[in-house]
């Protein structure tokens, strides 16, 4: 049947997701072939949306907003966006963390977001010149910011730093956390497995008193991109942790600790 | 005052401005909690479901293309996805969130809906629409869409056949597009 049309019934059913069985793997593969047919089956997804919007809105919570909008300042950028910093070096530490290497690394990361936007600059329409350019301002005036904070948390002598080992019967990994209350920073770089399909890792702080604050999401392999993350100023950590929770994270832990380090007393 | 369009509003999430976010939030979390409330009948499931779907905006802003006017379908899709998955317990609906994204980043909305007081008129026609309906068909639609039935299940629910319940889903979407086509 992949090379005929598909069934119009078909095609409003699986807009609904109600297809199923042979029927719905049939369809599944002429849609792959057939533009005509996913050009039917978008307008029939379309139809299919409106039903929810003929449901009468409900204001939710104003707790829902803010808990979104901490968790996103807790991330600082959109993931596609999230500042990704080479590793650093520092032998003082006996961590591979070096300030120098981080500063020119994040120079090198700066210059190729600059070029990136160069490009798509090129492709925007005329009248949104000015608005980009904004953008742009403030874009480098973050990664400013940013290469200031790297360097702060590297030299500060208020810096704490922990490894954080695997746990028994979990998955093999390693990773450090430079970590400094003052400014609320936290650099991270480690190694892990992949995460199983549909999880992700999310790093926590666990303060000495009170729920663990969630760092934000980290890569299996962060060695050759270190993470920088901005906390709340003042938290007083115990340990850092790194959990397998669902995919995008979670406000809370729920999910097992694969990385633990606990801060020496 | 002039309401700033989605497609302004996700380039300036793409570029890190969470100011973008909560306008978008404001504009879109009364209509999509109404629906996810609708499906799970369950604050908390429905509040966890919509703050994942604006975390996912942010984290995946950039893969709108937003000039389409796509963003509140692709939430209604997205969202929907999600309460059905969590009200029949599934870790993955059969049709995975990656497609359905697909679905709705691939077409153009024919409907502007980033106003309040559009939205408020489109749902009237909507409701009217669905009112219009047969009850079978609506009562097919809805398990369909409310309750994430699947064909089966529908003609089991409905004690009727299963090219039955086929035809009574067809009719009813297409009546709705004829309807909302002079909209």
């Amino acid at each position: 049947m992949t090379d005929r049309h598909a069934n119009p019934d078909d095609l409003e059913l699986y807009a609904l997701g109600a297809l199923e069985g042979e029927d719905r793997l049939t369809l599944k593969a002429h849609l792959k072939t057939c533009a005509e047919c996913r050009r039917q089956l978008a307008s029939a997804a379309q139809t299919a949306s409106l039903v929810g919007l003929a449901v009468d809105p409900v204001a939710p919570a104003a707790s829902v907003k803010q808990a979104l909008m901490a968790r996103v300042h807790a991330e600082a950028r959109p993931a596609a966006t999230q500042k990704t910093l080479a590793p650093v070096r520092k032998k003082r530490w006996g961590l591979r963390f070096s300030l120098g290497f981080a500063m020119a690394t994040v120079i090198l990361a700066l210059a190729t977001t600059w070029l990136w936007k160069e490009n798509q600059r090129h492709r925007q329409e005329a009248a949104r010149l000015g608005a980009q350019l904004e953008a742009a301002r403030a874009e480098a005036a973050r990664e400013g910011e940013d290469l200031r904070a790297v360097a702060e948390v590297i030299s500060a002598p208020d810096t704490l730093t922990v490894t954080l080992q695997q746990q028994a019967g979990g998955p093999p990994g390693q990773a450090h956390v430079l970590f400094n209350a003052r400014t609320g920073l936290v650099i991270y770089a480690g190694q892990m497995p992949p995460t199983p399909e549909g999880k992700s890792y999310q790093l926590w702080l666990v303060p000495t008193q009170g729920a663990p604050v969630s760092a934000g999401l980290v890569e299996p392999n962060q060695q050759n991109g270190t993470v920088l993350v901005r906390l709340p100023q003042g938290l007083s950590p115990k340990a850092f942790a790194v959990t397998v929770e669902p995919l995008g994270g979670r406000p809370q832990p729920t999910g097992p600790m694969v990385l633990v380090g606990a801060l020496s007393s | 005052m002039q309401t700033t369009p989605d497609s302004t509003l996700i380039e300036q999430m793409m570029a890190g401005d969470e100011a973008a976010l909560s306008i978008l939030y404001d504009r879109y979390s009364a209509m999509l909690f109404g629906m996810l409330m609708r499906i799970l009948r369950d604050k908390q499931s429905a509040e966890e479901i919509l703050q994942d779907l604006f975390l996912q905006l942010w984290r995946s802003a950039g893969r709108f293309d937003a000039s389409r006017g796509s963003l509140p379908t692709w939430l209604l899709v997205i969202g929907r996805n999600r309460a059905i998955s969590r009200l029949r317990g599934k870790s993955n609906r059969e049709v995975t969130e990656e497609e359905d994204g697909d679905y709705a980043n691939g077409f153009v909305s024919s409907h502007n809906v980033e106003d309040e007081a559009t939205r408020t008129e489109l749902r009237g026609t909507l409701n009217a629409a669905l009112n219009k309906l047969p009850s079978e068909q609506r009562q097919a639609l809805e398990l369909a869409y409310f309750e994430g039935m699947s064909q089966s299940e529908i003609a089991a629910r409905t004690a009727s056949p299963l090219g039955t319940v086929k035809s009574r889903v067809r009719t009813a979407m297409q009546s709705m597009k004829g309807m909302l086509a002079g909209y």
